[in-house]
């Protein structure tokens, strides 16, 4: 496949990203599946870190210090900001919280995280035929987008509000992981900006979690539905 | 050729002596590690001399399948051992004889006739146990079909010599995402069809939550011994499958000549040892899982397998 | 002048109404602030008809005829809003604390509204575009009651999720781009070598952002979001919604038309605008809430926008062009009596209200005028623009979809006029059961008269530099002719 003989270094650049791109599958595979609030925010933090460690190894592949950059400005911002904003604007019981009921039972929920994970890797095929060849990206497209549609699975499928957040969170650096193979020559200041916004993101989130609580003594917040056309309740 | 056959013959033999004390050193690890002394590692092969001298009793309820369900637990390891790569990364004289489906479908019959035993007395606790045995098996089957597919498919061949030969030799394979994940999930089934926590507690007493204990509830003697040691050969012959196809295929007898075979043992069982120790670290920090929450247990693996699957098919 | 002075001025605004004195200030320094941002729009609008495009820093910060249109609109929208909410906070009388915040996240929303179509860079625009959903939330939320509170969660919700698939369209465009040779990441620039793109890449792109985005945009059937976040939010700030985010959202999408390959994706494009026509026009003939029968209607003009585009010709562009700024002044004035209305009658159920004629004038006829205007009744705007948009068809020679698209609004103008019918005629309640919890202030009375003129006027007269640019925004949307 490749026309010319890679240096090791690279080859061992380009196994390693492999290796984190299947972890990066696992977390978001897990992020449907586990019950618990804290064990959703580990696993969050988790993926961030492998978001990180994909780029530091794909800047040392494509020989980008954007990369570097981002993945630094990734653990700070993601690893580290976000779980401390989510501890302060919640109060700490929430955390503690495990979530009995979902809108599908966790194996039905694996199996569409299933199928989703199909598509998405049924549609990166021919995206990554139109492009010239490029062995990073032909790991983390795939993955990036089936992260995507995961997370907007976890989103749908959870009633709890911090794990639905943690679902949008994590499609968005499901589409960065992806972003970071196909452009990363993208200039810095629109990444700084993105990680900027997720953490305001977050800390409006917190605030409004916050005061869904205090309104209505839940946060259950994905069972709210009394908004509709209809006969008024 | 007379030389493949009796390697064969020996790899047969290492199954059948190591097997008790593989299972004796992760019953001491286990109790080290919650700071007990734990029985000597040898205890087992004391176990099944013990139950060897003793009588059997047998109830008259029971019918043949009572009777002949222990020497097919016991020999259903030794069969599939003629299939797998334990010391040599040759195909060996039986190598041919059955694939890795074959192999699994062996295994799954020594499964079935343990389970039907234990129906066979009319004791209650005997098929609540099998009922859940069946349960377990059902869940992981897809499991095992699905991880076999991907390291045949791109193998080219279900033969586990030559799977081993192809899956991990080029290092990039090892690293891929497929192999990554059909490691965790195989790692699981093993977990699941061995009876370890967190699906089961292999050293639990309590009738009521036996899931894989429950088939040597009504034996005794000879039956016991041939039932436990069976047992104990399955996990070492999963291990062993695990190991040396999936996980490190690397320190097995290369060479033709019965020195290099002979020291192809000690270094398989560094591996054991290497995985008992990872055994160990997983039993002592998991909890077992509620019954029903066994199927997202096994459903996780397999979703884990069909995503190594896809991502190997799908490989660009 | 540096174009960045215009998003600079609400930003100055946010912080001096964090700490405003007193019920007064935070609603002065917003008027003020928005009426300065509007001074400078319509000076850079003007530029831009006469000039063409502005540049401020080649590549980053520039506005062409397209973004110097929604740039107007925005501003134009914002001030009427800033004038509105002067009244309605003084209705509502809040704690100053209450009023600073209003002021704080109004004047960011507005910020983020206007840095929209005057950055350049895709990715800085989609930045922009979260911004004004982060920004809007908590304004969504502002009432604090459970409704708004979940109307807020799914809003924030849908729009972060948008946002994320639209991330990945930008990033796959970037690739796209990179794989065509390069070249700064600008609108101008990929319209530039549009031609060279890899066109299922270009596709994939389009098909994301046009997901993504219309998730903010929308569009059904991604639109659950909007009833609920438009009905709840205050009066002024659905104004803004309605009016000018939705609008400022599909104005990204606009921006990859002309990247598209040849084939005719128009027809597609007419059909995902007349499913939401369609939607629109039905659902909202069951409504019972008359701020959600107005959103139901911006989901049924978002509609009739992608479906002019989907045309494909300058006629359709030109058309798309006037339902946006019609549809832009017409749906504030709407939100504008649905607000007054409201601060009147203190319940937003069709069924409770009656005869707004004779309890107020002024909101009865406003609020009538609106829902004429909005159904697409002449001599308002939105007439124009529709009968614009149907003879762009017409002359398309897209029978069918011209067909339906008649059918829907003619459907959605029955609706909207049978609700407000019900509300604005006949006898108002008994003056003991429902006692007009606020009198009408006077600025919320000016900002629906202000807000009428250009309905009016703009129903039988374009002034020569709006037509202009109308018209430069129309040739945006075409792809660059290689001569």
């Amino acid at each position: 496949m490749m026309t010319a003989p890679t240096p090791p270094s690279v080859a061992w650049l380009l196994h390693l990203n492999a290796l984190v791109g299947g972890m990066f599958l696992l977390t978001s595979f897990g992020l449907v599946a586990i019950r618990q609030v804290q064990g959703c925010v580990r696993l969050y933090v988790l993926q961030s870190v492998l978001l990180a460690a994909s780029a530091l190894l794909l800047g040392a592949l494509l020989q980008t210090w954007h990369l570097y950059a981002v993945g630094v400005l990734d653990v700070v911002s993601k690893a580290v900001l976000i779980p401390l904003l989510l501890r302060r604007s919640l109060h700490d019981e929430i955390h503690m919280r495990r979530e009995i009921t979902q809108v599908f039972n966790i194996p039905t929920a694996l199996l569409l995280a299933l199928a989703l994970a199909i598509t998405a890797f049924f549609l990166s095929g021919p995206m990554l035929a139109e492009a010239p060849h490029d062995p990073a990206a032909g790991v983390n497209l795939p993955i990036g987008l089936a992260g995507l549609f995961l997370g907007g699975l976890t989103a749908v499928a959870r009633r709890e509000a911090v794990p639905l957040l943690l679902g949008l969170l994590s499609m968005e650096s499901a589409a960065f992981f992806a972003g970071m193979a196909l452009a990363p020559e993208l200039p810095l200041m629109a990444e700084v900006s993105v990680a900027f916004d997720v953490l305001v993101l977050v800390f409006v989130v917190g605030v409004l979690t916050r005061a869904v609580h205090e309104r209505t003594g839940t946060t259950a917040v994905g069972a709210m539905t009394t908004l509709r056309e209809g006969p008024s309740v | 050729m007379g030389r493949t056959l009796l390697f064969n013959l020996l790899q047969v033999a290492v199954v059948l002596v190591f097997a008790p004390l593989a299972a004796g050193v992760l019953a001491r690890l286990k109790e080290m590690v919650q700071s007990k002394r734990g029985p000597s590692v040898f205890q087992p092969y004391r176990d099944l001399r013990k139950l060897f001298h003793k009588d059997e009793v047998v109830s008259d309820q029971t019918s043949w399948i009572f009777r002949f369900a222990p020497y097919l637990v016991f020999v259903t390891p030794l069969l599939v051992t003629l299939l797998i790569p334990v010391l040599t990364d040759y195909p060996l004289f039986f190598a041919f004889m059955g694939d890795m489906l074959g192999g699994g479908f062996i295994l799954a019959l020594g499964g079935f006739f343990a389970t039907l035993a234990a129906v066979d007395t009319g004791n209650p606790f005997g098929p609540v146990g099998a009922s859940r045995t069946r349960m377990v098996g059902f869940l992981a089957e897809p499991v095992f079909m699905i991880v076999f597919f991907t390291v045949s498919f791109v193998a080219g061949s279900t033969i586990p010599y030559i799977v081993q030969q192809t899956w991990v030799t080029p290092l990039a394979n090892f690293f891929a995402p497929s192999h990554v994940l059909l490691l965790l999930a195989f790692l699981m089934l093993i977990l699941a069809e061995g009876g370890r926590i967190p699906v089961d507690n292999p050293t639990g007493h309590f009738e009521l939550a036996m899931i894989d204990e429950s088939k040597t509830l009504e034996y005794s003697g000879r039956g016991m011994a041939l039932m436990k040691w069976g047992g104990h050969m399955k996990l070492f012959v999963l291990m062993c499958i695990y190991l040396n196809v999936l996980v490190a295929p690397w320190g097995l007898a290369h060479e033709r000549t019965l020195a290099a075979v002979l020291i192809a043992i000690p270094l398989i069982l560094f591996k054991i040892l290497c995985f008992l120790l990872v055994l160990v670290v997983i039993e002592s920090s998991l909890a077992k899982l509620r019954l029903f929450r066994i199927t997202e247990f096994l459903g996780a693996a397999f979703v884990g397998a069909v995503v190594a699957m896809i991502s190997r098919l799908f490989a660009f | 002048m540096n174009l960045l002075v215009i998003p600079a001025i609400p930003l100055l605004a946010a912080l001096l109404s964090a700490v405003a004195p007193g019920r007064r200030g935070a609603p002065a320094v917003t008027l003020a602030g928005a009426a300065a941002t509007l001074a400078l729009a319509v000076w850079a609008a003007a530029r831009v008809a006469a000039e063409g495009p502005l540049i401020s820093i080649a590549g980053w910060v520039e506005i062409d005829g397209l973004s110097a249109l929604v740039l107007l609109v925005v501003a134009f929208v914002a001030a009427m809003a800033a004038l509105f909410s002067w009244g309605y906070l003084a209705a509502h009388d809040y704690a100053p604390r209450r009023v600073r915040r209003y002021g704080l996240h109004f004047n960011l929303f507005v910020f983020a509204l206007v840095l929209v179509p005057v950055l350049a860079e895709p990715a800085l625009v989609w930045m922009a575009v979260e911004f004004t959903a982060v920004f809007s939330v908590l304004l969504v939320g502002f009432d604090d009651t459970p409704e708004a509170l979940e109307a807020a969660w799914k809003y924030i919700a849908l729009m972060f999720m948008g946002a994320a698939i639209a991330l990945l369209g930008i990033f796959v465009l970037f690739w796209a781009q990179a794989a065509a040779g390069g070249g700064h990441y600008s609108w101008a620039a990929l319209r530039e070598i549009a031609p060279q793109l890899p066109p299922g890449l270009v596709v994939a792109a389009f098909l994301f952002i046009l997901v993504g985005f219309g998730t903010k945009a929308g569009l059904v059937p991604m639109h659950t979001w909007l009833p609920d976040a438009h009905s709840q939010a205050p009066s002024p700030v659905c104004a803004l919604l309605s009016g000018v985010k939705t609008v400022t959202v599909l104005y990204t999408i606009l921006r990859l038309v002309p990247l598209l390959p040849a084939e005719d994706l128009g027809g597609w494009m007419q059909a995902i605008g007349l499913v939401s026509v369609g939607t629109a026009a039905f659902l909202l003939l069951q409504v019972r809430d008359y701020k959600r029968l107005f959103a139901y209607s911006t989901v049924e003009h978002m509609g009739i926008i992608v479906v002019a585009v989907g045309f494909g010709t300058q006629l359709g562009a030109y058309g798309a062009m006037l339902q946006i700024v019609s549809h832009a002044v017409t749906k504030s004035l709407c939100f504008f009596a649905a607000g007054s209305a409201l601060l009147l009658v203190g319940t937003r159920e069709i069924a409770s209200v009656r005869g707004l004629l004779r309890t107020s004038p002024l909101v009865g006829t406003s609020l009538l005028f609106g829902a004429l205007a909005i159904g697409g009744a002449p001599p308002m705007a939105v007439f124009l623009s529709e009968f614009a948009i149907i003879r762009a068809g017409l002359a398309r020679g897209a029978y069918l979809t011209t067909a339906l698209l008649v059918g829907f609004i003619a459907v959605a103008f029955a609706g909207i006029l049978l609700h407000v019918n019900r509300m604005v005629f006949g006898a108002p309640p008994a003056a003991e059961t429902t006692a007009p919890p606020h009198a009408l202030p006077f600025t919320c009375a000016l900002t629906l008269v202000l807000g009428a003129i250009p309905v009016l006027v703009l129903g039988v007269y374009q002034p020569v530099p709006l037509h202009a640019l109308m018209t430069q925004a129309a040739a945006a949307l075409a792809p660059v002719v290689v001569p």
